[in-house]
Formats: structure tokens, sequence, C-alpha cells
């Protein structure tokens, strides 16, 4: 096992990280941006380095002081987190050359996941489905309404060297196709000297849901079951939940399988999940890997009783799937929301300063991630969540009105956050039925009966 | 632009604790200023200021008190992680010392970091007063190397 861990990430998982450590006997080691030497996790962190000033790209993202601090530090493994470096093949292979441990899958895996198409390609190999498309250029009309047939409306026209939205067209029927295909093609050229165009099966409000996979460095490759994380603004998640309301047992047991299958053909280590878009048919298509541990681990741990991150370290360590994860029972229901430091009412404009009063909520079957702590300066320069509260119950309705309960107990004031955002949700009749896909939150926002829910019990802070 | 007007914003100006306004439209400029000396408009959000802490600690990071020194002295601050040494090789005598005085260019220290030897210049002008960092001892990212008077 390892003596020594440096953790080169910031904020929450930071701290679950350290946390994690902590309970296998192992030195931690923190570094930090200027910004963060307030923070909780470098307070917590048995040492902890600066390295660099606040921007991301001056200090979490600069190799060169990580591995300065690792080898200064003396630390035998480096746990990226998610974000930053975690999927980065060059920052792994330079772990690799330095003898420090990368606490997740080799840069080769990173490397073969992280390029959309190299991923399409091994799940094609692997008989996992994909999103249905043209299989190259679609030069001209005809093929266009050849291939638009093939795949069935309504299809996506998307520039091959497009971005940003641009150079991308729906087409519901053949007259909207070719008039899509041109003004596409136009477009694309217009803005990007190249006016080739694909074609891709357009699933209209897919459910997003993911597989996590666990694998270890003997060959044991087991799935853990699904999250559904459909429920998101502007394609950023904002609840996830675990198991999906649309999933059944037929369908788990062939998603899962397919989700093991390609882990297993790139010869994967460590924690990882496989995302799926599922149509209203429950058809799935594979879209993409992410190759570390997610911002949403939590609801997976509670539900099979495990601990993610300890897990990690211990494969990487070169320990075997420990039992209860190599056979994974899942019980009880499990709901996460992301608190951000955001105003939900000012169109989640960001909202970074000082926590004048921070109380989060407790009793039976609420769990808070959070480095956020009363006087706590949220800085401006990262990404805006402050914590994550994930309650767990016998049953999804229970869970949601857990969660109901726990929202209206969490006191953050100084700053605004989506914490009454999340629980007009938990309020929501459409989230209750669990009838919801990624056009929820939008519908359910610019519905009438909309409203902010405030927590209660004003006194406590003023 | 009529009086009233000008008294409706310099109202606008107390009611929101404003120092100073300026507008400029079709030639005709305004500038009202409250109090004495240049005040800006709005502070700007509060940013924690680190004092550096010392690096790799066996105990949670301590603060290096705020110096009590007037300030004449300038630090010279680590522009990167790694071990201080104060000259070129074991053998070899410090780069400077207290009273040496130095320019933008003169190399005052080696940081190590991954077996390079980084030389790190001075970056200011003035006459070293004291050596903060020790030598074969790890620095971190604004830590504190040398003071300069």
């Amino acid at each position: 096992m390892f003596e020594k861990v440096l953790i080169a990430n910031r904020g929450e998982i930071a701290l679950r990280i350290i946390r994690a450590c902590k309970e296998l006997g192992i030195r931690t080691l923190a570094v930090y941006s200027e910004a963060d030497v307030d923070s909780l996790h470098v307070q917590i962190a048995d040492e902890s380095i600066c390295i660099g000033a606040a921007p991301s790209s001056e200090s979490y993202l600069k190799i060169d002081r990580i591995m300065s601090a690792a080898e200064v530090g003396d630390v035998d493994a480096i746990h990226p987190g998610y974000g930053f470096l975690a999927e980065n093949a060059h920052f792994a292979e330079v772990c690799e050359s330095c003898k420090i441990k990368f606490i997740g899958p080799s840069a080769r895996a990173i490397q073969a996941m992280g390029d959309k198409n190299s991923a399409r390609a091994f799940a094609r190999k692997a008989d996992v489905p994909v999103t249905p498309g043209s299989d190259g250029i679609v030069e001209t009309e005809k093929d266009a309404v050849r291939i638009a047939k093939k795949i069935g409306y309504p299809v996506m026209i998307k520039a091959a060297a497009g971005g940003g939205g641009r150079g991308m067209r729906t087409a519901h029927n053949e007259p909207s196709l070719l008039a899509g295909f041109h003004s596409a093609g136009h477009e694309a050229e217009k803005a990007f000297g190249n006016g080739e165009v694909y074609i891709e099966k357009l699933i209209v409000n897919p459910h997003h849901i993911e597989f996590q996979i666990m694998a270890d460095r003997h060959g044991h490759v087991v799935h853990l079951g699904e999250r559904d994380c459909s429920i998101q603004r502007r394609n950023q998640k904002v609840i996830e939940e675990c198991p999906s309301p649309l999933m059944n047992a037929g369908l788990r047991k062939k998603m899962g399988n397919a989700a093991v299958k390609l882990a297993k053909s790139v010869g994967y280590e460590n924690a990882g999940t496989i995302e799926f878009l599922v149509d209203a048919d429950r058809h799935f298509y594979f879209i993409e890997m992410n190759t570390r541990i997610q911002v949403e681990h939590t609801i997976t741990e509670e539900v099979y009783g495990c601990d993610l991150v300890k897990e990690q370290i211990r494969i990487a360590a070169g320990q075997p799937l420990s039992p209860h994860i190599a056979h994974p029972t899942p019980r009880l229901h499990a709901i996460q929301c992301r608190i951000n430091a955001e105003d939900p009412a000012k169109d989640f404009q960001p909202s970074p300063g000082r926590i004048a009063f921070y109380y989060a909520p407790g009793g039976r079957g609420v769990r808070i991630d959070s480095h956020a702590y009363t006087g706590y300066i949220v800085p401006p320069y990262y990404d805006s969540m402050i914590a994550k509260i994930i309650t767990v119950g016998a049953t999804r309705a229970s869970a949601i009105d857990r969660m109901r309960r726990a929202l209206d107990e969490y006191y953050i004031t100084g700053i605004k956050t989506t914490v009454p955002f999340h629980a007009a949700i938990m309020r929501s009749a459409e989230f209750r039925d669990g009838k919801y896909d990624t056009g929820f939150v939008e519908r359910v926002m610019a519905s009438d009966n909309f409203e902010l829910r405030h927590a209660a019990g004003r006194r406590l802070h003023e | 632009m009529e009086l009233k007007d000008i008294k409706a914003i310099i109202d606008l100006m107390l009611k929101n604790d404003l120092s100073v306004f300026e507008m400029e439209k079709d030639g005709f400029r305004l500038k009202l200023q409250k109090g004495a000396g240049d005040q800006p408009i709005a502070s700007p959000p509060a940013i924690v200021s680190p004092s550096p802490t010392t690096a790799v600690s066996n105990g949670p990071p301590a603060a290096v008190p705020p110096t009590t020194e007037t300030t004449a002295l300038k630090d010279i601050v680590s522009p990167m992680v790694g071990t201080f040494f104060r000259a070129g090789s074991p053998d070899a005598s410090p780069f400077v010392d207290v009273g040496k005085a130095v320019t933008e260019e003169t190399v005052v220290c080696i940081i190590e970091a991954m077996k390079v030897m980084n030389e790190i210049k001075a970056e200011t002008s003035g006459v070293i007063a004291e050596v903060v960092a020790e030598n074969g001892k790890p620095v971190q990212f604004g830590q504190a190397l040398f003071r300069v008077r």
C-alpha cells in the first residue's frame, strides 16, 4: 500500500480523496493555488505545497510544478481527481516515467477513449451500439437522402470541421434534409473553410444513462450498475440518481455487459464510466467513456455500499477487486443534487464571495460532500460547485422526500446558491413521477408553478 | 445637461456610496469626485491574499508572520516548486549574501526541480537585506527567498 499520495486537485474532490487516504493510513500531500490557501482540503492534508497563482493554467494544470511537488514530497502515487489533468494522457505518462503511480487507467487507455472517434471505433469493434451515422463524409444530395433513410429521421447534419454548434442542422424529413445539407455545408465553408458534412441520428430528448466500471490489475472488470444523469441544464448535470427510473433488469443486463466488454477491450484499469444515450424506445447508444472517477460516484457508493475512491487506491496499489465490489449488490435508492455558487433567480449567474453562514443538513440518510464552511471565500477562478448533497432511501419516493426535507435545512448565506432551485425540482410532479429526459429542466423552469424555494429558519443566521 | 440633472447624479452617488462619476457625450465631459484623492468606483471582490506558508511542514501549514519592517523591503519569491540552493555547487560560494547589490538580471540562487538546476534571477534591484529560505530545503510557489532593500 502507498505511504504517501499527492492530490492533484482542489475543492470537494480533493477533500474526498484525502478522506479515503486517511482511512487507509496513507499520508496526504495537497497542492494548491494561491487562491486556495484557506481551502479546507489544504488545512486537513498532512502536508501542502503552493504550486502557483490562482488561474488553473498557472497552478492545477502545471504538470512540471506538480511533479516537482511530488518529488519534494517524496510521494508514491498521485490521485488526479476529476477535471484538470485527470484525463490527460501525457500527465499519466509523465507519472509513469517518474515511477510515481497514477491512480487511474494507463496513458494508453486514456488516449484510446479520450478521442471520440477512437472511442466509437473501439465500441463498434466490441459490438456496442453507437449513435447511427454515416461512415464518413457525405458527398452528394443522393448520398444524404439514402443515409438519412437508412438511419431514420430525425437526423442531424454536422460539419466535420465544426465546433461551437456551428455548421449543424436538424432534419425531420427529406425536404428539410436537402435544405439543411446545403446550408450546413455553406455555413461550415464560411466558418471553417471546410464544407464537409456527415450525418448522425438525432435522438430527441434522450435519457443520459451511464455505467460505473471498476477494473483491477488482475483482469477482473465489473460494472456497478447505472446512474441516470438526464437532469441537465445547458449540458451540465445538476441532479443524478441511482438506479435509473427508466431501467429494468433486462436492459441493465444488456447495457452492463456492453460496458464491461468495452472496458475489457481497451485493457482498462481502475475506475471508469461508460456513457450511453437511451431513446424513448429503450434503444441505447454508446457516446463516450470517462476514464476517471466522476462527480456522481457518490450515489453508486450509497446504493452498492462501497467506497469507490478507496477502491481506486487499492487497485492502483495492486490489490484485486474487493469482494463486495467484485459481487455488487444494489440496495436502496440514492439522489444527488449539485449545489453551485450561482443565482438561480438571475439565470444562474455565478455568485463567488464570502459564505457568511453555513449549516449543512444531517440526519438519517443524508450525505454532504463539501469543502464549504462559514467564512469560506468561494474563489471566482474555478467551477462553481461548492457542495454535493446525497440522500438515500429504501425507495425512490423516500429518497426524494428525504432530499426535500434536507434541502429545507440547508442554510448558506452571503452568496447565492442553487439550493432553492433543487428544492423546487424535488416538488415537481414530473420529477417525482420519474418521467423526465434531458429537456426536463428547461420545461419545468418555464412552467407556471415553478417557484424557487428558500430554506426556513431565518433567525439562525441573522 | 442641466443643474437638476447634476443634482440628481450627486444624489445617486451619495445614496449608492460612489466616490467618482465620469461621463462624456458629444464633446461634453463631466467628472464628479467625492472627498480627496483617487478612489476606485467599486472595490474589487475581496480575494484572499495569502501570506506565504512554510513548505512541506509536518503539521498544518503555518503562516509566515507579516514583516514588521517598514515598506522599504521587497521580497524575491520563488516562481516554482523545488529545492533551494544558495550556490551553483556544494563547494562554490553563494551567489549572493546580505549586503550584496543586485539588479534584475543578477542570479541569486538555484532552485532544483526534477533534476534540473534553474537559475533564479532577482527581477528587482537593491541590496540583499535578508536570506529567508534555507539552503537545501524545499520551497513552494510564492515563497519568500530573499528580502531586498
